[in-house]
């Protein structure tokens, strides 16, 4: 599928990147400009003209990553900056809808605070249903204390399945020790910690990297 | 601690509390019901040990432990009751009651603890507590 989105991105992809010079994390800046402009208009009463912004943003949003992964430019750094500009143009055009009284605050709130929760597990699980800003296009046709309500409960959703899933890995590595079962998850823990901090450690002969 | 022990401290709440319809089954999902990731630790049970009883087998989950607040208490909000996180968290008190290990903040915190008054015999703390639930349900019916 990101393949396939990768293909259709790519004309555009070669404008903004050779012909504009733009860096993936130069578009991300420009899909959460749009995204605080669809955010702007949504406040200001103009529902449709919110939507169509911010279709541009995640249009854009698209684009980097067809960026990143033609020009062998992605990097950890760059996801993570991906994700915050993502999780900030979320948090934008979610308060736009409060203010405007098109959604309740409280359910806003709620539901930029799970996909937060879910944010925080992403990398070590792989679980994202993508539930967040695609579902206010939904809006169209249902009312947004509706699309709000279902983004929380699948994002939360989302993150308590996340967490099993965590739990599910942790017990594989207790069920691959031997030993004292009584002692089996601070052994376990310690392992995770070890691994953790080997992973982390600079490898030698690598140099520091420098902006 | 047993599923007794739980059923009894919820049934002591919910009585307590007045709770009815919504309230008091959200008392017993959140008092009892998460009990319920035992059962889906079951296959790696029957995977790693077989169908011979095995002590001390880690049987917890995130979904019994405090970082299930994170979810609970957004969850809570939404449903505008108090009701989960009160009664969730005197499931985990009486958890922690018992000496096993457990990891509380996991997966954000690889820490393992044992709980609190790990000096009594788990057998004394769980007696005494059944006692008093007893006690407890009995005076106020």
């Amino acid at each position: 599928m990101k393949r396939f989105a990768d293909w259709l991105n790519q004309p555009f992809a070669r404008i903004l990147h050779e012909g504009l010079g733009l860096s993936p994390n130069q578009v991300s800046g420009g899909s959460f400009v749009l995204s605080v402009l669809a955010a702007l208009a949504v406040a200001g009463g103009r529902l449709h003209a919110g939507l169509g912004l911010m279709a541009m943003g995640q249009w854009l949003d698209g684009i980097d990553g067809a960026i990143a992964r033609h020009y062998g430019l992605g990097s950890p750094r760059g996801e993570r900056i991906d994700t915050l500009f993502d999780r900030a143009s979320e948090a934008a055009i979610f308060l736009g809808f409060a203010w405007s009284g098109l959604a309740p605050i409280e359910l806003v709130l709620l539901s930029l605070a799970a996909i937060l929760l879910l944010t925080t597990l992403v990398e070590r699980t792989g679980i994202d249903p993508g539930a967040k800003r695609v579902l206010l296009y939904g809006g169209l046709w249902f009312p947004y204390r509706v699309i709000f309500a279902l983004i929380f409960l699948i994002n939360l959703g989302g993150f308590v399945v996340s967490l099993f899933k965590a739990d599910i890995q942790f017990q594989q590595r207790m069920d691959a020790l031997t030993g004292d079962l009584d002692t089996i998850a601070s052994r376990a823990a310690r392992q995770e910690d070890a691994e953790r901090a080997r992973a982390t450690r600079p490898q030698p002969g690598l140099r520091p990297w420098r902006s | 601690m047993t599923i007794i022990t739980h059923v009894l401290a919820t049934t002591l709440g919910v009585r307590a509390l007045r709770l009815h319809g919504r309230q008091a089954v959200l008392a017993y999902v959140f008092g009892v019901g998460v009990d319920i990731d035992h059962l889906l630790k079951a296959p790696f049970y029957l995977r790693a040990v077989g169908l011979q009883r095995k002590k001390d087998y880690y049987w917890r989950s995130s979904l019994q432990e405090p970082i299930a607040l994170l979810w609970i208490v957004p969850l809570s909000l939404y449903l505008r009751s108090w009701v989960p996180p009160l009664f969730f968290v005197v499931h985990v008190a009486m958890d922690y009651l018992v000496r096993y290990e457990k990891m509380p903040w996991y997966p954000y915190s690889t820490r393992v603890t044992r709980g609190i008054l790990t000096a009594l015999p788990d057998r004394v703390k769980e007696v005494a507590l059944i006692t008093l639930l007893v006690v407890g349900n009995l005076w106020i019916l």
